[in-house]
């Protein structure tokens, strides 16, 4: 890309009698707010309790099956860790507010997938 | 959420999840870790070597980083707030030789790898006389793949030189628009355009012999504007903002073509009628999906073409209920006199009568990332059929107003296609005159 455009650059530096002038295809785009992600406010997740939600994508044994082996890690690398795996309402680009509020009342934190 | 949150993520979106998404969807720098594909289909042990393994992108430990995302103290970029600098495009290109502009074209990825017509200042104000809406009208804003894109009367006047169509065919251009970009799916989908109306003949439009294939120019350039526009104005590009695994070779034309109107059975309404507009309408309808089935060869008097038609229909995946018949004048005549007077009859009749086990239906992933969530939560017929035994036979073509059939070709074989394009009422043509 760069290199095309410092050809472009060249050629019209160089004046050629060739050169055509074409409109741009691509349209302009305006990007959102920045947001700060959530302060991390513990260095360790030892005796958290952490939230595992599978999104639903791939049907209901391809994420979930992937938290329920995170369920095991976590058994047996960080045993303090009480892990509660939850299905998401809906579809998988669906909102579900409640659980997100449900999540933030009785989790520490929250580990959500898997996207595709 | 507020509190801290490790979002996990496929290796396939993962370029769009740690840079696109926080530019222009949800603004935060999420702390995403990235999967190797496939995760669904696959057996425990495949995900518990993910788990114990390494994230593809940065290499490190998956559940070490998944714990890092959930502790580790945020960094000062983590901490911005207030509105990033947009991209801002310049109207015109820097004036260059046409050999070096045709290379830049493709280097942005604004092409379909095909020569196109650069959209000189002339050529594309001759264009925009093609309608008598402003340039800078704005036709659709794009939000996907973010960024609020407004494609205006101007920028598709641009697609629609490169694509190498007639300023006659811009008003068609414009309806096609409002419905883009095009398809976009890991699933590999694609577009159909079928244009219904009075302009099909005013721009030379082919309905009949090969109608479905390289052989007219409104058909080829109308369908390729849509897929130029997409890419470019749209900012699509595979592997960053488009995931089709395999993709679709249907995309370089969107299957573009028209309705063999005059070829139509005594009764049988053209598309845009059925969708509720009057026949002196000018209509496109923009259709989504996969499949595009041949029945091959010619129709036998030993096997009514309703029956074959229904036998291809099991091999579709049944979702949203939609099958879009592709019927030669010839192959529509035979159904009307097998007793199909109006296309709603035939709809009605397959959706009753094609069957297939449940276990095939969910057997296939679109349809079981669509609704199994649905079918725990009770909704119905989902529901049922989840419960059922896996050999039972259910009718997933449950919805006839679904299931729609479309009359094109020369009349020069009884050929039929069975696809599972899903589409609606189309928009009109006349509105962009």
């Amino acid at each position: 890309m760069s290199k095309l455009k410092s050809q472009q650059k060249a050629t019209v530096k160089a004046g050629s009698a060739g050169n055509i002038t074409v409109l741009n295809p691509a349209c302009s785009s305006t990007m959102v707010e920045r947001v700060p992600l959530t302060p991390r406010i513990f260095s360790s997740l030892n005796g958290k309790t952490i939230y595992l939600v599978d999104i639903g994508w791939g049907g209901p044994k391809a994420g979930y099956d992937v938290f329920e082996v995170m369920q095991g890690w976590f058994a047996e690398n960080i045993p303090s860790v009480k892990t509660v795996l939850v299905r998401k309402k809906g579809s998988f680009h669906e909102d579900d507010p409640e659980l997100w509020e449900k999540i933030k009342a009785e989790g520490d934190a929250c580990i959500i997938g898997i996207s595709c | 959420m507020g509190i801290p949150t490790a979002p996990c993520t496929a290796i396939n979106v993962s370029e769009y999840v740690r840079g696109w998404d926080r530019l222009y969807g949800s603004g935060m720098p999420l702390r995403y870790t990235t999967f190797p594909l496939p995760i669904a289909g696959v057996s425990r042990q495949v995900h518990q070597r993910y788990v114990n393994g390494n994230d593809p992108v940065t290499g490190k430990p998956i559940m070490q980083e998944i714990v890092d995302a959930l502790t580790k103290p945020l960094t000062a970029d983590e901490q911005l707030t207030g509105l990033p600098e947009g991209a801002v495009e310049p109207r015109l290109l820097s004036p260059d030789t046409e050999e070096n502009l045709q290379e830049f074209f493709k280097e942005k990825d604004w092409t379909d790898y095909l020569p196109v017509v650069l959209p000189t200042e002339e050529r594309v104000a001759a264009m925009l006389k093609g309608t008598s809406h402003k340039p800078d009208e704005v036709v659709k804003t794009l939000m996907w793949p973010g960024g609020g894109r407004q494609l205006t009367v101007e920028k598709v006047a641009v697609c629609a030189v490169m694509a190498g169509a007639k300023p006659e065919y811009f008003p068609v251009i414009l309806a096609t628009a409002t419905m883009a970009p095009f398809g976009n799916s890991t699933t590999s989908m694609a577009n159909m355009i079928i244009v219904n109306g009075p302009i099909r003949k005013e721009i030379g439009m082919n309905s009949g012999t090969g109608a479905m294939g390289p052989h007219n120019r409104p058909n080829a350039t109308i369908g390729r504007a849509f897929t130029l526009l997409s890419k470019s104005a749209g900012n699509l590009h595979a592997g960053v903002t488009t995931f089709g695994s395999l993709g679709s070779n249907l995309q370089y034309n969107n299957c573009c073509f028209a309705e063999n109107e005059e070829a139509l059975p005594e009764g049988w309404e053209p598309l845009s009628v059925q969708f509720g507009y009057k026949k002196e309408d000018s209509v496109v309808t923009v259709g989504t999906g996969w499949t595009y089935v041949s029945c091959v060869g010619e129709l036998v008097t030993t096997y009514p073409p309703q029956m074959l038609i229904r036998d291809y229909m099991k091999s579709l995946s049944g979702m949203g209920s939609t099958a879009l018949l592709c019927a030669d004048p010839l192959v529509a005549g035979i159904l009307y006199d097998q007793g199909f007077t109006t296309k709603e009859m035939l709809a009605q009749w397959l959706s009753k009568n094609v069957r297939i086990p449940v276990q095939q239906y969910w057997g296939n992933g679109i349809i079981t990332t669509g609704f199994t969530n649905l079918a725990l939560q009770g909704l119905e017929p989902f529901a049922t059929w989840q419960k059922l035994p896996p050999d039972s036979l259910i009718e997933p073509f449950i919805n006839p107003k679904t299931i729609n059939t479309v009359v094109v070709g020369g009349q020069t074989n009884t050929i039929w296609f069975i696809t599972d394009f899903m589409i609606r009422r189309g928009v009109s043509i006349d509105a962009w005159r």
